[in-house]
């Protein structure tokens, strides 16, 4: 329950560990453990006392309509904080059964919220449970993304709103299996590098106030989970205005399906627009281009 | 099971403990093994394909499926084999999902056509509804052309393991037999029967087409479907497209598709043909506007094709296994200036 108690440990795991310090430094800080273990108590109590929010047991969780054995651990993990209640405006569209557990295309459409500030979507029984996480900023509250199942999954998606809410939406997606520990296509390749950001994209007007962009990108997205292959995958998009005012920012995490493909729905306004894209991996590597709106008019 | 009880290092106490709970628990697993024991043979006799053959043709006997998905009833019986008497002995146009259903199609075939041999099975191409039965033959005695046994090798045990998932029992026993003759001519003689052979694909990347030169029946296989939406997994709709082409200009009395009735009048090819056409183009279209795989699935499909069976879940399927492709050709390639 208490953070500071974990820490204490887990420095003095650390100061064992590193055997090639100096013993003076190695004293110093078995010194400041030992100041830390004994106030520790006091802090506890004094954290308990001020912050009565912090205690999971103060919030109500609903019964999960998809009884997922770990919905408790997904909502303290991925939704903290505010109330959590399921809403039907929160869309999740999903097949019922994955045809195929590489590919298994998931769309939220959250439009019907206002003041959405984030869109997080996990998959509670895949290894690693978090899908992505969308800010949609100058956006319509939409994605559309593919995800790797591991196995027979319920999906959560939670859309918090200025308010603190969480609000919930999710589906229940049968599956053969094994989509986080394969290698990726891309490994049966041997030039799969020079053609790593390599993208696709398309942009068409929707409305008078909105477009929808389309963006696919060649990039493997190991999971880390296949034997000899560590994790390498595409962990951010962002997309701007030609202010430089942020469109929407999407944190993509392992279970993001090779080459992501990606649907959002920028706000613009009616004359023609041109939004800038960056995406970055988890070796740094940066893609950046431009993607512009045609005007009212022009289509 | 516990080992032999050693005196010297349990107490006498903890030792009378320990078998106690051990008698006890293995009343528990005596009595739940009892009530399976009870149940297992009502279980095993309801997991019979009653197979029955339809004489289409002169000597030539057809066993039709469901026209449905893999399910738990259907035990994988979604698809239409069938077997042809040859002067000399028994021709058998693919195997059927599973070892089950192969033992009750070669039952049913010395039923048939009793006292003479099976000369030749042929698998038309390499999905499983139709070459999972190949074990109950003799292996020297199945061909394909290569490319069927390559595709085969390559994605056999794939299959064998969903199918497992899909239909459960009924696949009890069932492991992949590769068939041992590979096909590369234009006919082969069998027992005294000349077989035109047809060397295709689109709905796969091989797909074998046989036909019977005495009665003119044409064995499409997977390129033709009838009255059954066609399935996408491994298709490549233009060479599909040209496929049937070829099979339309092809001499033959009779259609016998891979899956549904039989066919006088080339409806089967008329169908597969329109509805790959409208999937492809709808699949086309949403690409271009950017749909999501999710959007493009819940799309309206025409009238004229409600007598399709399967037809929206295979449609949701097809959108899954034509999208990335289609967007990898469609969307526009964008420069990265970064």
């Amino acid at each position: 329950m208490c953070g500071l108690l974990g820490k204490s440990a887990n420095g003095t795991a650390n100061a064992m560990l590193a055997t090639k310090r100096t013993i003076s430094l190695r004293q110093r800080f078995v010194t400041r453990v030992s100041v830390v273990k004994n106030s520790v108590p006091v802090v506890c109590l004094f954290l308990c006392l001020i912050f009565p929010a912090l205690s999971h047991a103060s919030r109500d969780i609903p019964a999960d309509p998809f009884e997922s054995v770990m919905w408790k651990l997904m909502v303290e993990r991925h939704f903290p904080g505010g109330e959590v209640v399921f809403d039907s405006r929160v869309k999740v569209s999903a097949p019922k059964s994955a045809e195929n557990q590489f590919h298994v295309p998931i769309t939220v459409d959250a439009t019907e919220l206002s003041d959405v500030e984030e869109i997080v979507a996990v998959a509670d029984l895949n290894p690693i449970a978090h899908i992505l996480t969308v800010r949609p900023k100058k956006s319509l509250s939409f994605v559309g993304f593919r995800v790797k199942l591991q196995q027979a999954t319920p999906i959560h998606v939670g859309v918090r709103t200025s308010d603190g809410v969480w609000h919930m939406g999710g589906a229940y997606i049968d599956a053969a299996g094994g989509g986080c520990t394969a290698p990726a296509m891309a490994h049966g390749m041997n030039n799969w590098m020079k053609t790593l950001g390599k993208t696709r994209a398309s942009t068409r007007r929707e409305s008078p106030l909105s477009a929808r962009m389309t963006i696919r990108m060649r990039h493997p997205m190991d999971t880390g989970l296949a034997a000899g292959i560590p994790a390498f995958f595409m962990n951010q998009i962002t997309v701007q205005d030609a202010a430089g005012e942020t469109v929407a920012e999407l944190d993509l995490y392992e279970p993001v399906s090779e080459n992501p493909t990606i649907t959002i729905k920028p706000k613009v306004g009616q004359v023609e627009e041109t939004l800038s894209v960056l995406a970055r991996d988890t070796e740094g590597n940066e893609f950046g281009f431009p993607l512009t709106v045609p005007a009212v008019a022009a289509q | 099971m516990k080992p032999d009880a050693s005196p010297c290092c349990d107490s006498v106490d903890s030792t009378k403990h320990e078998r106690r709970a051990f008698l006890k628990s293995s009343a528990q697993v005596l009595s739940a093994g009892c009530a399976y024991c009870a149940m297992a043979p009502l279980h095993a006799k309801l997991l019979d394909y009653k197979l029955a053959a339809s004489e289409i043709a002169k000597g030539t006997w057809a066993v039709h499926g469901a026209q449905e998905y893999f399910n738990l009833d259907n035990g994988g019986n979604i698809v239409n084999v069938a077997f042809i008497e040859v002067p000399d002995g028994v021709v058998v146009i693919d195997t059927g999902p599973s070892k089950r259903y192969g033992e009750a199609l070669l039952a049913l075939i010395q039923r048939t056509i009793p006292n003479k041999p099976v000369l030749r099975v042929y698998n038309t191409h390499h999905h499983p509804d139709h070459c999972f039965g190949n074990q109950v033959f003799d292996s020297s005695l199945i061909a394909a052309p290569q490319g069927v046994i390559d595709n085969l090798r390559l994605e056999g045990d794939g299959f064998a393991e969903n199918l497992y998932r899909l239909v459960g029992d009924w696949m009890r026993g069932t492991s992949l037999s590769v068939p041992t003759v590979a096909l590369d001519t234009s006919y082969e003689n069998v027992g005294g029967r000349r077989f035109s052979l047809f060397y295709l694909s689109g709905h796969t990347s091989a797909d074998f087409v046989v036909r019977d030169d005495e009665t003119g029946v044409l064995f499409t296989g997977d390129l033709a479907f009838m009255f059954r939406t066609p399935t996408t997994p491994h298709a490549d709709i233009a060479t599909w497209q040209a496929s049937i082409n070829a099979l339309s200009g092809t001499d033959k009395d009779l259609i016998f598709p891979g899956h549904g009735p039989q066919d006088r009048k080339g409806d089967s090819l008329t169908q597969t043909s329109d509805y790959l056409a409208w999937l492809d183009g709808t699949l086309r279209h949403s690409v271009e506007q950017g749909l999501t795989m999710n959007e493009a699935m819940v799309l309206p499909i025409p009238d004229r094709f409600n007598s399709l069976s399967v037809l929206r879940t295979e449609y949701e399927r097809s959108v899954v296994h034509l999208y990335p492709n289609l967007e990898d050709t469609l969307l526009p390639e964008i420069e990265l200036t970064r």
